[in-house]
């Protein structure tokens, strides 16, 4: 029924909204150069829900929201391919994945932007490994023998 | 059904920082009250949702969406990449589960297949060449958390309020229809099952589909593949290109900007 | 089988094809035998002169002098500049010129006798001079620069004297005046050589500033810059007048206008006239613009002798006697002319006396024989012009010739030029010896040389005016003559005789100069000797130039006032004054260089006390400052002007530059309020665009809701 599918597309452009708007704060925000990355296939995930959702809203006998989102992914793909290789050779170059490294594109009097308070890492949770039993008592000595051996 | 912008308004009013609070830098309290206030922005946009007649498909779509989102809230905010990369994993199960929700198995299949299977998968390897443990300083702070978590919450509120109010139009001229025609509905509501079932919901939708790409769409895959190939190329040029050039070594050519900064910078 | 129009345009054609292939292929093919191109050229140039003047002579004799003024060939070649109805002057104004409205100038030659001649000698001394060229500069490096500016040069004034037009006079006048400045900059590694170059030309600016005024007064008075009279054709085509029923235009000194003596009288032509003359002051080096002429002598001595001596400097002489007629219709002009020659004339002859610098000493001697020139100009008879242009044909040759011989005394004493620092080179250069004497003979006016003669006609036709002004420039003229006499065998004497004296950067380059710097010595020698008795005494150089056109004017005009003062009564005493000019001016002669002999041979105790009489009185430092002109200047023109540049430069540094940078410094001051934004870190740019993108979608939802 109409109203019915009006609420599927309502839900799903809703849904698709949320994913896009929680990838772009992702991106926005995060450090890692990976996560960055994660997020941005978010996004994509966001976009493509809302394409299907429209595709079924106008009952698209030949699926042209579908085949975008197929093309989406394949250029996901192609992305995520030089985006990784892009950054294994940063990490080559710097041994991080921070991307507040690679910021030469500053103006050149700039100061280079310095991370003003680093948080300080968790205490470690204290871990309390099992301790083994004694193994048996201790033998006593005899002090004079230890003094004086008869015998080896 | 109140068309009131204020939910929206108040959504966003919560998610924004309920998003501030969950990204990296925040104290575990501070993160406690994010998940309560997302929760309740979420609750508000939850109610701006409509059933979409079949109770089971209401549910299931509700199910996913939750585990969707929650995922991908997950993914955003957490310390360790590891988690941010598994977390996405779930998201991206959940929207292939929505896919096939709305028929769009192959694409569902790709989903799993491709992102969750191969890429997610690479990323992972990568992220345990450095830092996995979620230690390294960067992953436990965030650029300007406050102001780009506004903006995105400023965004998903202004998509969904332009959602909400475009879609309310058309809706009440179908119920309009429906009502004015009473006798006419469950006519109405077969012709449109059985179109459905001939478009999109169609039984034979891969091949269908298949064809459709192969077809109408061929040119748009050669390109595809194209694309595919040069990123191949690409991707081998940047690693293997760069293989031995020493670590470290700014580029010959003093002028170029970065190079002089990154020579400054060392 | 050479006729006059052919020979007009190859003579400058010449040196100007010399020129252009010296300068294109001298620096790397011909090298040393740059000269080669030049030499060829003038020595034709000189050749087709001679041919020319044959012609014209032939053509002049033959022609009416009654139906025609004087003897005139004009050749038309193209027109350069066309302006329709460029003149809109009352009708009343004039009545020849308001009828041409059109400003022309057409490229025209002319040869007439006045011409002729003036070619004859530029080419002969031009050849002789490139010809010493080749030995004064052989080692220079830059052999191909100095032939092709050189070629240049006498392409320049060769077309200075032929031309028919005032434009193309001032065209050429300046092209003279630029080749100058090359040649006096010739070694502008050298301080002295580049500041005198830039001297020479700023002097010169200031003579051709009033030239320009003068030319442009000219076209608003008279509606033409031709020389000629000109037709316009019915299709528009500008012809030499030759038939009558063609519209004619009369050209400033056409036959038309002579014929019928239709000149401007009164203020307007005493403008011209002194405008006209403020540029002859310039490039002749006359009493206010002379300073220029003695620093000029830092360029090569070859220069000093074609340039600065011979031919460009003459060019204000020639101007003059071409515009006679100009002069004639205004005696305050003539008076100005004479006064500045005479005044000239002395003052330099006083400077030339204490002097040590022997090409300064001739330079000062140019400036006071340019002005004898002048003062005959401006006596306004044809006898004075006459006087003036025949004492520049002569003083081209024995004035070429000392400086050709200081030359090659430089050569020798390996470029020193002072004459306290060598003596006794008798010995040493004998051909340059004897060549000088005969130059100093010439210069001093001793009698049967060159000299003799042409001063002897300037002093008769000074003598022959009346009235106490021209008595007290005759006296000034004969004074002069005593003084250039006793200077230039004091230069000769000094450099001559006494004891044997060689510098010491003379090395073992001290002896006689080379054939090519000897052999145009000896030829200007027999020039100086021979040029005064074969043309005035047996030739007819008298009768031929006053064939001219601009001449033949003043002699009708002096036989018009012979007849009022036959009418008149007046009885002529000609003759009598001519033999007592003439004794006197042999006394005064003989008399100049007794007294050099006697100050100046042997032990020279006397000239040194009358030297420190003079020096306690403050007159020997007067003239051996050269009258202070150059201090005066300084002070008057350099220093104000200087003051003012700096005036300039302070307020462009400190008030244009100010507001122009301070412009500059507000997009910078913005652009550095703007650039911590540019903090390199993506992510902050990509925050920038999405918060764009929010204010952009929020402005379009205020609009739609």
């Amino acid at each position: 029924m109409m109203e019915h599918e009006i609420a599927w597309l309502h839900n799903y452009l809703t849904v698709g909204a949320l994913l896009f708007g929680i990838g772009l704060i992702g991106f926005l925000s995060r450090r890692n150069l990976i996560v960055m990355f994660l997020a941005v296939e978010m996004m994509l995930q966001g976009v493509s829900l809302s394409l299907v959702a429209w595709c079924r809203f106008h009952n698209d006998g030949a699926f042209g929201g579908q085949m975008l989102v197929l093309f989406i992914i394949a250029v996901a793909a192609c992305e995520a391919a030089v985006a990784l290789a892009l950054f294994l050779m940063l990490f080559r170059r710097r041994g991080t994945l921070d991307i507040a490294v690679w910021q030469q594109l500053r103006e050149e009097d700039q100061p280079a932007y310095v991370d003003q308070q680093i948080p300080e890492l968790p205490e470690p949770a204290r871990t309390d490994w099992p301790k083994l039993p004694p193994a048996g008592v201790r033998p006593e000595a005899d002090p004079e023998r230890t003094d004086y051996r008869d015998h080896v | 059904m109140n068309d009131s912008p204020w939910v929206f308004i108040l959504a966003t009013l919560l998610g924004a920082p309920a998003m501030w609070a969950l990204l990296p830098g925040r104290s575990s309290r501070g993160r406690m009250a994010g998940v309560a206030l997302g929760s309740a922005a979420g609750g508000l946009l939850a109610s701006q949702l409509h059933g979409v007649g079949d109770w089971v498909d209401s549910s299931l779509f509700a199910i996913f969406a939750a585990v969707t989102l929650v995922a991908a809230v997950a993914t955003v905010t957490m310390r360790n990449p590891v988690y941010c990369a598994v977390w996405l994993a779930l998201s991206l199960l959940g929207t292939a589960a929505l896919l096939f929700l709305q028929g769009a198995q192959f694409l569902g299949v790709a989903t799993v297949v491709v992102y969750a299977g191969a890429i997610l998968v690479t990323f992972l390897f990568v992220l345990m060449l450095a830092d996995p443990e979620g230690r390294a300083p960067y992953d436990r702070m965030s650029w300007e958390a406050a102001l780009s978590a506004t903006a995105g919450a400023v965004i998903v509120g202004i998509l969904t309020m332009t959602i909400t109010t475009v879609l309310a139009g058309p809706r009440k001229t179908a119920q309009d229809v429906a009502l004015s025609n009473p006798d006419g509905a469950a006519q109405a509501i077969e012709e449109h099952d059985r179109a459905l079932a001939d478009g999109v919901l169609t039984e034979r939708h891969v091949a269908r589909f298949g064809s459709e790409l192969f077809g109408r769409h061929l040119v748009a895959v050669q390109v595809a593949g194209v694309l595919l190939l040069v990123a191949l190329i690409g991707t081998a040029a940047i690693v293997a290109g760069h293989e031995t050039a020493p670590q470290e070594t700014p580029p010959e050519d003093e002028n170029e900007p970065v190079s002089s900064a990154a020579r400054r910078e060392a | 089988m050479f006729d006059i129009k052919t020979l007009l345009i190859a003579i400058p054609a010449l040196p100007l094809v010399a020129t252009l292939v010296t300068a294109v292929f001298g620096r790397r093919v011909l090298r040393q035998r740059s000269h080669w191109p030049v030499v060829a050229a003038v020595a034709g140039s000189f050749l087709a002169s001679l041919l020319l003047l044959n012609e014209v002579h032939k053509a002049a004799a033959l022609e009416d002098s009654n139906q025609k003024v004087g003897y005139e060939s004009v050749l038309a070649l193209w027109t350069w500049a066309a302006v329709d109805n460029a003149y809109d002057l009352d009708d009343e104004t004039d009545a020849q010129g308001s009828q041409t409205k059109d400003f022309r100038i057409d490229v025209t030659l002319r040869a007439d006798p006045l011409s002729s001649i003036m070619l004859v000698a530029v080419t002969l001394v031009s050849l002789l001079v490139v010809i010493y060229s080749i030995g004064y500069m052989h080692d220079d490096p830059g052999y191909w620069r100095f032939f092709t500016y050189l070629g240049l040069f006498i392409f320049s004034m060769t077309m200075l004297v032929s031309v028919s037009n005032f434009v193309l006079l001032y065209v050429f006048w300046e092209a003279v005046g630029l080749c100058s400045y090359l040649l006096i900059g010739f070694w502008f590694q050298k301080r002295e050589a580049s500041a005198a170059g830039k001297k020479a030309f700023l002097v010169n600016r200031v003579g051709d500033f009033g030239f320009a005024l003068g030319v442009f007064l000219l076209w608003t008075t008279y509606g033409t810059l031709d020389f000629h009279d000109t037709t316009t054709k019915d299709d528009g085509t500008v012809a030499v007048a030759m038939a009558d029923d063609e519209v004619t235009t009369a050209g400033v000194l056409g036959q038309e206008r002579l014929t019928e003596g239709n000149y401007k009288t009164g203020a307007v032509a005493t403008a011209i006239c002194l405008l006209l003359m403020l540029g002859a002051c310039g490039k002749s080096a006359q009493f206010p613009l002379h300073v220029w002429l003695p620093d000029a002598m830092e360029g090569p001595t070859p220069v000093s002798a074609l340039i600065h001596a011979a031919t460009m400097v003459t060019a204000g002489v020639y101007m003059v006697a071409r515009c006679s007629p100009l002069f004639f219709a205004s005696t305050d002009a003539q008076h100005v002319v004479a006064l500045i020659g005479g005044f000239t004339a002395l003052m330099a002859a006083l400077i030339a006396l204490t002097q040590t610098d022997l090409k300064r000493i001739l330079a000062y001697s140019t400036i006071s024989q340019l002005g004898f020139m002048f003062l005959a100009l401006g006596t306004g008879t044809l006898v004075g012009v006459v006087a003036a242009m025949f004492h520049l044909f002569t003083h081209a040759f024995f004035k070429g010739l000392l400086f050709l011989g200081a030359g090659s005394v430089m050569h020798a004493m390996g470029g020193v030029i002072d004459v306290r620092r060598f003596g006794g080179l008798r010995r040493l250069m004998p051909v340059t010896h004897w060549t000088f004497l005969f130059g100093s003979l010439a210069l001093a006016g001793i009698i049967p040389f060159a000299g003799f003669y042409s001063k002897d006609t300037i002093l008769l036709a000074v003598h022959a005016k009346e009235g106490a002004f021209y008595a007290v420039l005759y006296w000034t003229a004969v004074v002069t003559a005593l003084l250039t006499a006793f200077y230039t065998f004091r230069a000769f004497f000094l450099t001559f005789y006494g004891d044997e004296q060689i510098p010491p950067e003379a090395g073992h380059h001290a002896h006689e100069s080379p054939g090519a710097m000897v052999w145009p010595l000896r030829i200007l020698a027999v020039a100086s000797l021979l040029a005064g008795i074969v043309l005035y005494q047996w030739g007819s150089f008298d009768g031929f130039i006053r064939k001219t056109p601009s001449l033949d004017y003043l002699a009708r005009q002096a036989d018009l006032a012979a007849a009022e003062d036959a009418v008149a009564g007046h009885e002529s005493v000609e003759h009598d004054a001519h033999f007592a000019v003439m004794a006197q001016s042999i006394v005064i002669a003989f008399l100049g260089v007794g007294l050099a002999a006697f100050f100046y041979l042997g032990d020279r105790k006397e000239i040194a006390a009358i030297a420190r009489a003079m020096d306690r009185a403050g007159l020997y430092r007067l003239s051996h400052g050269k009258f202070y002109f150059d201090t005066i200047y300084k002070f008057l023109v350099v220093w104000p002007l200087e003051g003012i540049a700096r005036l300039c430069y302070w307020i462009d540094r400190y008030v244009i530059d100010a507001a122009v940078d301070f412009c500059g410094m507000v997009p910078r001051a913005l652009g550095a309020s703007l650039r911590p934004l540019q903090s390199g870190l993506i992510q902050f740019y990509a925050l920038a665009m999405v918060l764009g993108l929010l204010i952009l979608i929020g402005s379009l939802l205020m609009c739609t809701l």
